[in-house]
């Protein structure tokens, strides 16, 4: 039998090396492959420490460089990267920060905005439906349509609920002097994220609007994510109440140039 | 045109960094080619992308992967080379290059350039990746030289044998990192010399040119200006290829103002010349 290992797993003995410091050296190696190993070490932690740093400029802003560096140093080792682009080492990090920051939960919503905007800044370019095209494709519409029409959001648009205001947290990061104001909200709202010509954009809204969003994103028509908002025993007043605020978040995400495409 | 030729292209240029956007947009920069690093621009849309394209109206640009990965025993990755095509297709380079390394296994990836064992196995994995990755994009490749910091007790080729039979056989070209050839020398104790006078340099069409950092292991990083001894390396590397060669200074950390790298490329002209009168670029 040919005990001499293959390619294949001198490459999986190698990266263990660069990945985790306890991986043993593999055979035959003495102190200078160790030495030339801390330096693939050193690189591959660097390297990817400075993507999240670029990716979460104001998250580490706000928590301090220090307390940043710790948290992007756990996300590398809890999560070594699988992708080929440094682009992705950043995902998942607003997890790393509801965990290591649990007294601060700003921390991880603000992660997840910055990952949603880094996410919208190369999303595809696709043009947004102005209301001159929307009045025009939903001119003959009756309620069939209206029941089973469906959106297409901008590539790259996301949303989520949050309990702390994102619009002061990132207006106090634009100043020089950073100011931790209070940002802890009296009831949830929610984030929406899209990008705006070549710029990532955001708004606040209800709980509802990321409710309607993430459903008709999801590929929920219209008409049903009308009665969702108006919940399972809705009169038919709620109904008509409930119609009436999905066709407001409808006209806002048309002016402000998140719609794509329409389907019916 | 055969798609397995690559024609010599003589010239000086620069990486784009972001740092310098403004300046290749809004001002006539003094560079015959400007080099990407391909990932950066393997994107849906957006910004960079339409950024690329205004500087490839002014420039030939060439795509500089660090991802393609060929020397990784689990193959190549379909999603990247199917994007990497797609940017070729969008941008029409000069060429498409990529290290002869590994950076992934089919478990993790290190986004670092990764040594290879100098053996038979390897050779024929690198080989086959090239292959394909030629085949995939329908032109032929040129592979850089990486710089390593050990090599590994089951080699049994020198780095520039290594390098002539992937060459040989894949008929791809190279890409000759002569700071890579310095820091990889001094690091291993071989002769840089010897390197060079092993490699077969009808098949380089393009130089590359960086600062490192000295210590008892010296690192490639990027980070400061050409230092003499690589000068000299370049002088004595650039008077052995005949064809007209692209030479370009690659600065990625501590990135200074334009006009300083400009310089830099100056004194790269004025050496090609005096190594090679005669030879235009």
């Amino acid at each position: 039998m040919n005990d001499t290992p293959s390619l294949a797993e001198r490459q999986a003995a190698f990266m263990a090396q660069v990945l985790f410091d306890e991986a043993p050296l593999p055979q035959g190696w003495n102190d200078r492959h160790a030495a030339g190993i801390e330096v693939y070490r050193g690189n591959y932690r660097s390297s990817l420490i400075e993507a999240l740093k670029s990716t979460y400029e104001k998250t580490e802003r706000w928590v301090g460089e220090d307390a940043f560096r710790r948290a992007a140093a756990h996300h590398v080792i809890t999560n070594p990267p699988t992708s080929w682009t440094l682009d992705d080492a950043g995902a998942g990090f607003d997890a790393t920060c509801a965990e290591l920051f649990r007294n601060d939960p700003e921390v991880a919503e603000l992660a997840w905005l910055e990952w949603a905007m880094f996410q919208a800044f190369t999303s595809a370019d696709v043009a947004s439906l102005d209301a001159d095209g929307f009045t025009w494709q939903t001119s003959g519409f009756g309620e069939e349509e209206w029941t089973n029409l469906r959106l297409e959001f901008l590539p790259g648009a996301a949303s989520r609920q949050v309990s702390h205001n994102m619009r002061a947290i990132w207006n106090a990061l634009g100043e020089d002097e950073l100011v931790h104001v209070a940002t802890a909200l009296d009831t949830p709202q929610s984030v929406l994220v899209w990008r705006e010509g070549e710029r990532a954009t955001f708004m606040m809204g209800s709980v509802e609007e990321a409710r309607a969003f993430a459903a008709l994103q999801g590929g929920m028509p219209y008409g049903e994510m009308c009665m969702m908002l108006a919940g399972e025993e809705a009169t038919a007043d709620e109904a008509q109440q409930a119609a009436m605020r999905a066709g407001a978040l409808l006209g806002r995400w048309l002016n402000e140039g998140l719609i794509a495409a329409l389907r019916t | 045109m055969d798609m397995n030729q690559i024609e010599p292209f003589g010239g000086f240029g620069l990486g784009l960094r972001r740092t310098h956007y403004a300046d290749f947009l809004d001002s006539d920069v003094a560079v015959d080619f400007v080099e990407v690093i391909s990932e950066n621009y393997m994107l849906d849309g957006g910004r960079p992308l339409r950024i690329l394209e205004q500087v490839r109206e002014k420039h030939p640009v060439i795509i500089h992967g660090v991802s393609m990965s060929i020397g990784s025993a689990s193959g190549l990755d379909r999603q990247y080379l199917d994007k990497l095509k797609r940017l070729e297709r969008r941008i029409n380079p000069l060429w498409v290059s990529d290290h002869l390394c590994w950076t992934r296994t089919s478990a993790h990836n290190s986004h670092d350039l990764l040594p290879l064992p100098l053996t038979e196995e390897a050779l024929g994995v690198v080989c086959a990746n090239i292959q394909r990755a030629q085949d995939h994009l329908g032109r032929a490749m040129l592979f850089e030289n990486p710089s390593s910091y050990l090599t590994f007790p089951e080699d049994e080729f020198t780095e520039w044998e290594f390098i002539n039979e992937m060459a040989r056989r894949t008929g791809c070209y190279l890409l000759l990192d002569v700071n890579n050839i310095y820091v990889s020398a001094r690091n291993h104790g071989f002769s840089a010399g010897d390197y060079i006078a092993g490699l077969p340099m009808e098949r380089v069409r393009q130089i590359h040119l960086a600062g490192h950092t000295p210590g008892q292991i010296i690192i490639d990083t990027h980070d400061r200006e050409v230092c003499d001894e690589v000068w000299a390396l370049y002088a004595h590397a650039v008077a052995k290829i005949e064809q007209p060669v692209a030479t370009m200074i690659e600065r990625d950390d501590k990135i200074p103002p334009l006009g300083e790298l400009l310089d830099e490329l100056d004194q790269a002209r004025k050496l090609a010349a005096s190594a090679r009168p005669g030879v235009a670029a």
